[in-house]
């Protein structure tokens, strides 16, 4: 029996006895269920109506043998893509986090770019970290880099060569949580400033003083310059976090983005959910999580792309197919000259591609040899060819059809 | 240090280790096993105990069906 109250073992038996894939099954159980909930019940016939052109239209929208699915898709990506934002115009996506959107972020995703021009993360957190406003912030304040700016104010006396840091009490603590004297912090601090510009600095309460070791103006100015540039907590590449409240299906938990990346960094981090954060550049996730994650991610970074801009009719297929090929060598490949274009075996597909002296001279040099396997080269060299009916050869059998 | 299978992105990498039941997937492909697409041996999802040669099955919660079944050959 059934888990659906108006679809009876007949209308089962033949929903089965279809090549449909499961999740169409599933879908059709569901339309038969709702239908018969609007009209008071499905005959079998009507469902066996459905169930037939449902698995129809499955059969029709098959990929014919030699069919050019790469040329499709090509074409299914690229108009909609004449139909996208041209500017890089930023906007509030995600909680106020400005991320590059339309045919950019597009470009930048196909060309493999080491790092995108937005850079950030959305991190999942676990536990109470995840319920608990005050927990959420610990992580947030162990992600997002602080700078000595957002500490105090700093003041450099000239007379005396000094540079002076008049820390906030309470940003202190806030930052640092596990600590409930603002004057063992103040310690820290200091710390790192002689560490990291190895000088004197002498701490009382949460002052700070320090000055270069010789008098020097310039030295002056320019510790005050590379003081600005250390990071205290945190991590570098994290210029700004934002905490947002998400609903679930079973209640709400606090989600952070980021402006800025350093995945594997952020994994490593106590009260991360280092199962379901994820991160915009194909590159960290591919030399954190591998290369099927990649997969995975570019699949759903073009594909909110493309969402986003309202072209949600491209089949998630060609994107796939995108997907497939970029990782096809175990690493990120980009589409492109540089990248998988590039790496064509024939001469002639390559130079038809872009650049093409370059790509003859080359040939010539190293005495290539083109098969004529692909397509390029055969509408060059004027043969039929090696796809659709152009890849079909007739054999003229000796005897006569149907004489047996 | 974080375990990698355990992420949502990464779906199951199971190691074949039955010669034949390579050849039955190259049977009905019918391609040689360097056509398989590949996994670096360094890649973090690949199986501890995978050696480069050998060919790794990745089944994947597919979007288009149910569940999908690729295999990759393990590179240097």
């Amino acid at each position: 029996m059934t888990e659906y109250e108006h679809v009876t073992d007949d209308m089962e038996a033949v929903v089965e006895a279809t090549e449909l894939p499961k999740r169409l099954k599933t879908e059709v159980y569901e339309t038969l269920e709702t239908k018969a909930d609007e009209h008071g019940g499905v005959t079998i016939e009507q469902a066996t109506d459905i169930v037939t052109g449902v698995e129809n239209r499955y059969i029709e929208t098959r990929v014919d043998p030699l069919e050019p699915v790469g040329t499709v898709s090509a074409q299914s990506i690229g108009e909609p893509g004449t139909q996208m934002t041209m500017n890089t115009f930023h906007y509030a996506g995600v909680a106020e986090i400005d991320v590059t959107q339309g045919l950019p972020r597009l470009i930048e995703l196909v060309d493999a770019r080491k790092t995108p021009d937005t850079p950030m993360m959305t991190v999942h957190l676990e536990g109470e970290y995840a319920t608990d406003r005050e927990r959420a912030h610990e992580v947030v304040w162990s992600i997002e880099s602080t700078r000595i700016l957002a500490l105090g104010d700093v003041s450099t006396n000239v007379a005396d060569m000094l540079v002076r840091i008049d820390l906030n009490d309470d940003t202190l603590l806030e930052r640092w949580p596990t600590h409930s004297d603002p004057t063992e912090v103040a310690g820290i601090i200091a710390e790192t400033i002689e560490d990291s510009l190895g000088v004197d600095a002498r701490q009382a309460g949460t002052v700070i003083e320090f000055g270069p070791n010789e008098p020097s103006y310039r030295e002056l100015l320019q510790l005050v310059e590379r003081l600005r540039e250390i990071v205290f907590k945190g991590i570098e590449e994290v210029e700004r976090v934002v905490i947002r409240k998400e609903q679930l299906e079973d209640g709400e938990e606090f989600v952070l983005y980021t402006e800025g990346s350093a995945f594997g960094d952020v994994l490593e981090i106590e009260g991360v959910d280092a199962s379901r954060t994820t991160c915009n550049n194909i590159h960290e996730i591919y030399r954190n999580l591998g290369v099927e994650a990649a997969r995975e991610t570019i699949i759903d970074e073009t594909k909110n792309t493309l969402e986003e801009q309202g072209l949600d009719d491209v089949n998630v297929r060609h994107l796939m197919l995108v997907a497939d090929i970029m990782t096809n060598n175990g690493e990120i490949e980009s589409i492109g000259r540089h990248g998988i274009s590039g790496s064509k075996d024939s001469v002639l597909a390559r130079a038809a591609f872009e650049v093409t002296v370059n790509h003859l001279l080359d040939a010539a040099v190293h005495g290539e040899y083109d098969e004529l396997d692909g397509v390029i080269e055969n509408v060059i060299a004027g043969k039929p060819i090696s796809i659709g009916t152009g890849d079909v050869d007739l054999r003229m059998g000796s005897r006569v059809v149907g004489d047996d | 240090m974080v375990d990698v299978s355990q992420h949502e992105l990464v779906p199951d990498h199971v190691l074949i280790d039955d010669p034949e039941e390579i050849e039955e997937v190259l049977a009905e492909y019918d391609v040689k096993k360097t056509n398989l697409p590949k996994i670096k041996r360094t890649d973090p999802a690949t199986p501890d105990d995978a050696e480069v040669g050998d060919v790794v099955k990745i089944v994947r919660d597919s979007r288009t069906t149910d569940q999908a079944v690729v295999f990759r050959l393990v590179v240097s």
